[in-house]
């Protein structure tokens, strides 16, 4: 059975497709925002937005451009899970979410014991850990730590890469000799993989992080590992990648794609009144929109949430990967993957209704 | 639907054709002339014009993890302001798959291949060609640097465990064909090696770069696979590297073997500054040993941005990014680095670079052995082509650019004293008889009954370039997609792959060694014909038995 509602009151599925088409069609600037969907529900979320002129924003685009931005502003270097963990002989973690964030790695990353090649022991070593975490990392692999509350990391990671250069440092938190110890550490591993979660690490820390694993691989091998964020937010930028030459934050309004982080920021473009309508896709969970201003919204979620404002239009959707079949961003190979429906249903996909959606205005003009 | 063109100079090489003449077309494909008194549905005046089979290139990073980490890292050179094909979807952006397919198709180009796709992400590679418009394309899949590999010749196991390995692979991936790339260059960087040749050893693994790309070829020949196994060489890029190409050339022995971007290996140590072209030396080694293809490479001068999977040479290469910024992603078996660069017409080594590419163009004498290609967008974007066919054509054209580049560089190659000029058969054979019958699809790159109706018809100008740049019409399977250089058409063509048979036992193989080493399902890296959004996405091409 169908799960849709119009201002609150239990519709068919077809009736809440036409009055999502209608208000979207009569929007002079729509936005479709949250994303939280697979390849498939992108694709069609994407296409609708060049269609409309709208804007297309991710719910955890902040953390994602974060990442990004180290990337098309300096140098990275990334490696995938399978390959730390057939190939790391030190796992570096950075932040107190680092091992939360592998949440679906244990397996691939902490059960296993170092490089085939010469069989040493794998050894971890963790900035800034979360000191109730639980042990992942089995006997014998207790962490080295350096640092103790997150808001040091700005200054810790900067110590270390001086530290791992040969440049003096100022005063630190962390005492001195500790940071001259895990330096050393760092420089003497043959493989090493800096992990972390993308939540974790502000811009400036992202970008030091990278260039403290450029420069250890002037001598050594070193590569990184970074985490999330969620709501498959790594398997949307692809296909926003390869449909519109970019991320997330990009808007059709001028009939080109045209990408601003600022401009394009869902909850700013809400809140300062210039988008008069909104579609918000929330595919995986229960993320609602954080924007408090009054617009008309559309909402595809697999999960009944309460939002802060009812939404006009609200049609229940299915969970990729546990009612479909779903393509998606696997942090494991470092790519898109296909993940067969768990408890397969015959709830709606996101991108069937998005697809219909198309469909209905097509058939309107 | 019987369609006729008419009156056009016909250029079809593969069936020895040039003349005036009327092709014809039925549901998708060329057919012979019907009896007289059969009328057209639809008729084409082509009277005056060039009409050759639809272009086809074996080389050219166009989708994939690799290509859209480049489109990611470079938003500044997007070319937003573009117009609009109504038909396209999202043709109004720049660098998309969307407009992709549309700036080939308005060359005349009908089918591409994507020659560096890593197994483990074959499904997104295959999932950014279902949204390349109009053409064909195909994925040549990586092997050479992964562990499966290396480890079955560690272990001295049979030529047969690794066809099967090869076939389990170009199933799964749905490729085309293989490619090695560097071969264990790229599994040695991670012991900290920072320079490999063909004769050097991967750590732990025991073996050399020339005992994979043997193996490898072997296999490729031997499960009937049509294109040989495609090679990017050691040493890409280094100042002395002729001496690597040459003795992968002999490498070759009896078994086909297709050298990619052979450009990139040209290169010699003389002169001042120890850079020069070895273009020639290349060229007749290339000329004497049959069996051998190769594609070029050209560099033309302007920002690109390099993409290849030989993570070693990207690696080695950071420190000429321009602009300043680079990714290097490691990966299983293979990953891939992304360095912009800019080829600077006033750059010693950049001008030899580009004398070699075309050096090589001139000095291979079979345009059946030399394919075109820039190794986009490595060594300039797919669409300089029209300008690179006009200084095939042209030696003025040629010389003219030569004046203006840096003397003490044309010095150390051999371009000046070329007066070849490509003539319009010999390029039609380049550029589709030729590659047509490198990746074994019979019924293309040629206008005989039977063949697609992939067709491109071309104004007869003596602007080469502008002749090139803009067809007058193209066809894919019959249909009418350009007119002119605009894009009249949203259709989707198919990816083309081979199935070549293997011993089954290697499934349950692969299953335990990718749940053993990677704790990962090996379904994680097939490409399900459901998982591609297109009605009916590929097209079996066969092997040869």
């Amino acid at each position: 059975m169908d799960r849709a509602w119009i201002d609150g009151k239990a519709v068919t599925l077809k009736a809440a497709i036409a009055e999502a088409a209608k208000l979207l069609g009569a929007s002079r600037f729509p936005l479709i925002a949250g994303l939280g969907a697979d390849v498939a529900g992108a694709r069609a979320a994407i296409a609708l937005a060049e269609r409309l002129g709208a804007a297309i924003d991710h719910m955890h685009s902040d953390v994602l451009l974060r990442r990004l931005d180290s990337m098309r502003e300096a140098e990275v270097m990334i490696t995938t899970a399978a390959d730390a963990r057939t190939r790391a002989d030190y796992l570096l973690l950075v932040g107190p979410n680092a091992v939360a964030a592998c949440a679906d790695l244990p397996h691939v990353l902490f059960g296993h014991t170092g490089p085939e090649a010469d069989g040493r022991l794998r050894r971890v070593g963790w900035i800034c850990p979360d000191r109730r975490a639980p042990s992942a990392f089995g006997e014998g692999a207790e962490p080295r730590s350096v640092g103790r509350d997150p808001s040091e990391l700005p200054v810790l990671l900067a110590a270390l890469r001086a530290r791992i250069a040969g440049r003096p440092i100022g005063k630190t938190r962390a005492p001195k000799p500790a940071i001259d110890a895990l330096a050393a550490e760092l420089a003497a591993v043959q493989f090493g993989v800096a992990i972390w979660s993308a939540t974790d690490l502000g811009p400036m820390e992202t970008e030091m992080l990278h260039g403290m694993v450029a420069d250890l691989n002037a001598r050594t091998r070193f590569s990184t590992l970074p985490l999330g964020p969620a709501d498959n937010a790594l398997g949307v930028l692809q296909v926003c990648g390869w449909m519109t030459g970019f991320p997330m934050r990009s808007a059709f309004g001028r009939s080109n794609p045209e990408h601003d982080p600022w401009r394009f920021d869902t909850t700013r473009m809400v809140e300062a009144g210039e988008v008069d309508c909104a579609l918000w896709i929330s595919a995986y969970g229960t993320a609602v929109p954080e924007w408090s201003a009054a617009v008309p919204v559309i909402a595809l979620t697999s999960v009944d949430a309460p939002m802060r404002r009812p939404a006009r239009v609200t049609i229940e959707v299915g969970r990729p990967g546990a009612d479909h079949d779903a393509i998606e961003y696997s942090a494991a190979i470092g790519g898109l993957a296909l993940s067969a429906a768990a408890k397969p249903s015959n709830a709606v996909s996101a991108a069937q209704v998005l697809v219909q959606i198309a469909t209905t205005l097509r058939a309107g003009t | 639907m019987l369609m006729r063109l008419t009156g056009g100079r016909v250029l079809d090489p593969a069936n020895s054709r040039d003349g005036t003449g009327d092709i014809w077309i039925r549901d998708g494909r060329i057919i012979d002339p019907p009896l007289d008194g059969v009328r057209a549905d639809a008729t084409y005046d082509v009277a005056g014009k060039i009409v050759m089979a639809g272009g086809i290139d074996v080389h050219s990073h166009i989708a994939g993890a690799n290509v859209n980490t480049a489109r990611l890292l470079m938003p500044e050179y997007h070319r937003a302001a573009q117009t609009r094909p109504e038909t396209t979807p999202l043709a109004s952006a720049g660098w998309t798959t969307f407009a992709t397919g549309c700036l080939y198709a308005r060359m005349g180009f009908t089918t591409v291949v994507e020659p560096a796709v890593a197994p483990h992400h074959a499904l997104h590679a295959h999932l950014e060609l279902a949204d390349i418009p109009i053409i064909d394309k195909a994925t040549l899949s990586i092997l050479g640097n992964d562990d499966f590999l290396l480890g079955l010749l560690h272990a001295r196991e049979s030529p047969a465990a690794v066809s099967d390995y090869v076939a389990w692979t170009l199933d799964a991936t749905r490729g085309l064909g293989i490619k090695v790339v560097n071969a264990g260059g790229a599994m040695a960087f991670r012991s900290n090696v920072r320079s490999f040749s063909l004769d050097d050893v991967v750590p732990y693994y025991g073996v050399t770069s020339r005992q994979i790309v043997k193996a490898l070829q072997r296999a490729v020949h031997e499960l009937g696979v049509p294109h040989p196994l495609h090679v990017h060489c050691n040493n890409l890029g280094l100042a002395g590297n002729v001496e690597t190409a040459l003795a992968t050339i002999a490498a070759a022995e009896d078994l086909p073997l297709h050298l990619a971007h052979l450009q990139f290996y040209g290169y010699g140590k003389e002169g001042e500054r120890g850079f020069s072209s070895e273009a020639a030396r290349l060229a007749e080694a290339v000329n004497r040993t049959n069996g051998l293809t190769i594609d070029v490479g050209q560099v033309m001068f302007g920002q690109t941005v390099t993409i290849s999977s030989d993570v070693l040479r990207q690696f080695n290469a950071r420190a000429q990014a321009h602009p300043k910024k680079w990714v290097i992603f490691e990966g299983d078996g293979s990953g891939f680095g992304i360095v912009p660069y800019a080829y600077r017409p006033d750059d010693f080594y950049n001008a030899i670079q580009w004398a070699v590419g075309l050096e090589l163009f001139l000095l291979i004498e079979d345009p059946r052995r030399v394919f075109f290609t820039t190794d986009h967008p490595n060594g300039a974007p797919f669409t300089t082509y029209p300008e690179i066919l006009a200084l095939l054509m042209d030696r003025d054209a040629r010389a003219e650019w030569i004046a203006k580049l840096p003397r003490e560089a044309i010095a150390l190659t051999t371009l000046p004293s070329i007066s070849r000029e490509y003539t319009l058969s010999e390029i039609a054979t380049m550029t589709r008889a030729a590659p047509a019958k490198l990746l074994g699809l019979a019924d293309r790159g040629h206008l005989g009954a039977g063949a697609v109706a992939d067709v491109a018809v071309y104004e007869n100008d003596d602007d080469k370039a502008a002749m090139f740049r803009n067809a007058a019409l193209v066809f894919k399977n019959g249909e009418l997609v350009a007119r002119n250089g605009e894009i009249t058409s949203g259709r989707f063509g198919r990816a083309l792959a081979v199935r070549p048979e293997r011993d089954r036992s290697i499934d349950r193989r692969m299953r335990s060694y990718y749940e053993d080493r990677y704790g990962i399902s090996p379904d994680l890296l097939v490409v399900p014909e459901t998982a591609i959004d297109r009605p009916d996405p590929f097209e079996l091409v066969p092997c040869v038995t």
